[in-house]
């Protein structure tokens, strides 16, 4: 089994882009990351794209603007984990030897989509019932606070947090910063969440180019090692979607550590799934960072900022990047890339050698959630 | 189109979805029981998940009591649902549980374990006035 390593990383910029198609902002993303590795475009073997409501041959639609026509592409669809399910496949064949480099991209459009929610899924049940996501993670807010004490200001942390971090990265929606009082204080959208407690709807595109380690060298001297690379999905849970914690994260992130033979306090930098405030608070216990109800205090002590015991999300995470659904688990490695080879600017998480991304997809009625995918990478 | 063809007062009313519940004699709803466990899924499904066989499954009319496992007000919805609105866990007597609009929330003082029954309401309303109707909960104060 081969190594696999990222040798090159791009994305646009997040944010509204309604004048531009989806398919240029892929392409954008895309050629960044190949310029950025140097990899010849004609020796991309294999292409996996992930979106969500993008259409059908999205990835042949894209890379035909760049040039490269003929490899064999597969387009992904894991509601928010599509595009972290698109690195998997290109690990998974790197491994396999059947590849020696291949490009991943992920991307959405959702401008011109009208409201400020994610889309309803009109075949699943319960949302087209009503079921909005910002309400499953009220409820789950809500089962945390209960059980655990945890309080609208620790909550309300997170977003200010990752304001602080995504203001130093230049593709990030938003850039100005808040206060725990503008969280609380901006309208509710389901109770206790408020506007600022969940992330931005957003377009763009992210991509990352991998490669086997017979080749990985030939383009960088500081390629970033694939240490595991875990995706699994949901179970049928008794209260659906609503839990204090999350099973698929906690399950993930086991495999995750034991193959890459790390601990979570070996981890320096995350780059974490939070949709919602109380989603990262939950995470942090999913993922062993804090135990079980101590995800509060946690934050409280500013062990999650950079800095920190880990430092999360100091891209601003998709609270404040923003969350173009399919984009969102590709730009988490592209910054989990960049923050391993040093090159992450104004945010780099200084000695940054072991990093995690997470990310979990999709809303099914009776299962706690679609997909969950976590990644360790490593600085070499 | 003329003013006389169009369609007159009492909105359409349509189910959500076909095959969810009745609502006669009185709401229940529509789901499946496995004859070897006996253990009851909503919605209804062809084959038992739990133990992966197929041909054990029969429809059977769920009673609609429960308890409210948790509840939020979505005060922002989306085009077609009526704002503000409340959302809960229901935990069905007869086992499973879904996410539905609660009923007749209005000024209760909503309690997680709260006593719940089913009813049929609008869930939500589509661009050409037609009422989409199907399961919610209302409260039961004790």
């Amino acid at each position: 089994m081969s190594a696999v390593y990222v040798i090159g990383a791009g994305m646009t910029n997040f944010g509204p882009a309604p004048d531009v198609e989806v398919h240029e902002l892929a392409r954008e993303a895309a050629w960044n990351a190949i310029t950025s590795s140097g990899v010849d475009p004609e020796d991309i073997e294999l292409t996996y794209a992930g979106h969500a409501y993008q259409g059908q041959c999205f990835g042949q639609k894209v890379l035909m603007k760049i040039g490269i026509t003929g490899m064999p592409i597969v387009n992904v669809e894991n509601a928010c984990a599509s595009g972290s399910s698109a690195v998997y496949g290109i690990v998974n064949a790197i491994r396999a030897g059947e590849i020696d480099i291949g490009l991943a991209i992920g991307a959405e459009k959702l401008s011109g989509r009208g409201g400020g929610f994610t889309p309803l899924v009109p075949d699943d049940l319960e949302s087209s019932m009503g079921r909005v996501m910002p309400a499953v993670f009220a409820m789950m807010a809500q089962k945390h606070m209960s059980r655990y004490g945890t309080t609208l200001e620790q909550m309300a942390k997170v977003a200010v947090k990752n304001r602080r971090n995504g203001s130093r990265n230049p593709y990030a929606r938003w850039t100005d910063p808040i206060t725990v009082d503008d969280v609380l204080s901006s309208p509710m959208i389901a109770e206790p969440l408020t506007r600022l407690s969940c992330c931005p709807v957003s377009d763009g595109a992210a991509a990352v180019l991998l490669a086997s380690e017979k080749v990985a060298r030939k383009y960088t001297s500081r390629p970033v090692a694939v240490l595991a690379a875990v995706l699994t999905s949901g179970k049928r849970t008794p209260h659906g979607m609503v839990d204090d914690r999350s099973e698929m994260t906690v399950r993930s992130a086991e495999i995750a550590y034991a193959r890459a033979g790390i601990k979570p306090c070996d981890v320096d930098v995350c780059e974490l799934h939070d949709p919602f405030t109380i989603a990262e608070l939950i995470h942090y216990e999913d993922l062993g960072f804090c135990k079980p109800g101590e995800a509060g205090r946690f934050i409280d002590e500013g062990r999650s900022e950079i800095g920190g015991d880990v430092a999360v999300s100091p891209s601003g995470g998709l609270m404040t990047r923003g969350h173009p659904l399919g984009a969102t688990g590709v730009a988490q490695i592209a910054e989990l890339f960049w923050q391993l080879s040093g090159a992450a600017g104004d945010r780099q998480v200084p000695g940054a050698r072991i990093g995690l991304a997470h990310a979990v997809g999709g809303g099914v009625t009776g299962l706690e959630a679609g997909a969950c995918s976590v990644f360790i990478l490593s600085g070499t | 189109m003329n003013a006389k063809e169009k369609p007159q007062a009492s909105p359409a009313t349509k189910p959500i979805r076909p095959g969810l519940f009745v609502e006669r004699p009185r709401p229940l709803l529509l789901g499946s029981q496995c004859k070897e466990t006996g253990k009851v899924f909503f919605p209804a499904q062809r084959m038992n998940p739990e133990t992966h066989t197929e041909g054990t499954m029969e429809p059977v009319r769920i009673e609609g009591s429960g308890t409210l496992y948790s509840f939020t007000k979505v005060v922002r919805g989306l085009s077609g649902f009526a704002s503000p609105y409340m959302l809960g866990v229901i935990q069905l007597d007869a086992g499973p549980s879904l996410i539905a609009q609660l009923e007749g929330w209005q000024g209760l003082a909503l309690k997680e374990g709260m006593r719940v029954e089913l009813v049929v309401g609008q869930i939500k309303q589509e661009p050409d006035g037609t009422a989409l109707i199907g399961p919610k909960f209302r409260p039961v104060p004790a």
